[in-house]
């Protein structure tokens, strides 16, 4: 009797052992196929600048997470900030995403690693100061044949073994690889007709291909090809409307993509045709 | 083989690849004809429904958004609620063999029973017709056609495309609003809304 008290004791205590690991590596969640951290930049809060934290997802092969607009299915990341006194966040910063699925439904996402960063602004501009204890609660899910939904409360922690130097690299390597506006010489507007939006760029007459990445959902047809046409002064890119469109709209918000890490943002004015 | 029989042939052809693809399922139109096998063996047809309401259902018993329904009971309320005015309600299940959601007739007869669910019947659509013809594209995804054979819906369930049961209860749900409209012979307010859940599992 005594023999399987001790068994007992033993099997409870390591299951209360395990169960206090697990809490404290709340920032990585086990079986869920996504690893995820919250870091920072640097170590350092200086006055006059944003501090630039991000959400680190690391996802298993053949998993992904969704852009601002996930297309057919999903839904993106969300994410609210647990912050000090005198911080204020700014809104993430989507990376360029790629195109998921296949067949008629099509998604806009993110596999393998992605950095979703976040300028924390210092509203009450003190002087230089270490980092603010930060924390964030994410609400996600997860995808590759089926869809796992995921939350987690990440606190703000250094790098392993205090190497900045990797943290600060992958922002700079993200951040290069941001969209950007428009080139100034773009001359961007859409037309309007039954089934399509017709976006034309005049002022890009070196361009062979593109393609594009809707902001918002529910405007345009994500299956359908996209017919690009170069003309003298650019090129055009026809858009079937999507099923579920049934009002007209001012403005067509999106990405024209050239190419990887050649993601220009648009916001094309709609006309009839 | 005389020469009218061949321009026909010629001008059909011509006709079928200048036609602009069409959406496969819009509101206004008359929604697509099928025909397809619920999980007791019967067969339906939209037509053998002309001068009822019809809701097409999309589901996926694995999938967290079809889940959040579920779970809450909110989808067997809305079967339940709706039947019993005579609307017919038909939920199909697309999903491929080997898929997420795919199920026999006997696990779906099973799983009915076990999630206390009434729809009037389950289509099974293991091979993506139905759904193809309807460009159903998540699970849920929501179809409502009128007695005289138009779409009327096509979109959401509701207004809050997330996972959380506790989105349910203050979520406008757009299936009830269309029928409660359309039955007492007014024009739905919200006819189409972007649909959301996970990807239906069709065949590649």
């Amino acid at each position: 009797m005594a023999f399987l008290l001790r068994q007992k004791i033993a099997f409870l205590t390591a299951y209360v052992m395990l169960m206090l690991v697990a809490r404290l590596s709340a920032q990585l969640p086990p079986d869920s196929h996504a690893r995820i951290e919250l870091i920072a930049e640097q170590n350092t809060m200086l006055p006059g600048k944003p501090l630039w934290v991000g959400l680190l997802f690391r996802l298993d092969s053949g998993w992904h997470i969704y852009w601002q607009n996930p297309g057919d299915s999903g839904e993106p990341p969300k994410v609210q900030w647990q912050l000090p006194q005198g911080l204020a966040a700014g809104a993430i910063r989507w990376p360029q995403p790629v195109r998921l699925g296949s067949g008629t439904v099509i998604d806009y996402g993110y596999e393998g690693q992605v950095l979703l960063m976040a300028p924390i602004e210092n509203t009450s501009k003190a002087q230089a100061t270490s980092l603010p204890s930060l924390a964030a609660d994410v609400k996600y899910i997860v995808c590759r044949e089926m869809c796992i939904p995921g939350k987690a409360h990440l606190t703000l922690a250094p790098p392993p073994g205090g190497d900045w130097d990797r943290w600060r690299v992958l922002f700079q390597q993200t951040r290069a690889q941001l969209p950007k506006p428009a080139p100034p010489g773009w001359k961007i507007s859409a037309e309007s007709d039954k089934a399509h939006f017709i976006v034309s760029v005049r002022g890009a007459a070196q361009v062979r291909s593109a393609s594009f990445f809707p902001l918002d959902p529910g405007l345009i047809d994500n299956s359908s090809q996209q017919d690009f046409a170069s003309n003298r002064e650019g090129f055009s890119l026809t858009l079937k409307k999507s099923e579920q469109l049934s009002k007209p709209i001012s403005t067509l918000r999106g990405l024209i993509v050239l190419g990887p890490g050649r993601a220009f943002e648009v916001a094309a004015p709609v006309v009839a045709r | 083989m005389t020469k009218q029989f061949l321009t026909s042939i010629f001008v059909a052809f011509a006709v079928l690849i200048a036609l602009p693809a069409a959406w496969a399922a819009q509101v206004g139109q008359p929604a697509p004809e099928f025909t397809a096998t619920d999980s007791n063996g019967q067969v339906h047809t939209l037509s053998q429904y002309r001068g009822k309401f019809v809701v097409l259902e999309w589901t996926n018993r694995g999938c967290p958004y079809t889940q959040k329904h579920y779970n809450s009971g909110n989808m067997q309320r809305l079967q339940r609620e709706w039947t019993s005015r005579g609307v017919i309600w038909l939920t199909v299940v697309s999903s491929a063999p080997g898929k997420q959601g795919y199920v026999t007739a006997s696990e779906e007869n099973a799983y009915l029973k076990q999630a206390n669910a009434a729809p009037t019947a389950v289509l099974l659509d293991p091979t993506g017709a139905l759904g193809h013809l309807y460009d159903a594209k998540t699970t849920p995804h929501m179809f409502i056609i009128n007695p005289q054979g138009t779409l009327i819906y096509n979109g959401a369930i509701d207004d809050r495309p997330t996972t959380d049961v506790a989105d349910v209860n203050g979520a406008k749900n757009y299936v009830s609003a269309a029928l409660g409209e359309a039955t007492a012979g007014k024009p739905v307010g919200t006819p189409t809304s972007r649909p959301y859940g996970c990807s239906v599992k069709y065949a590649e």
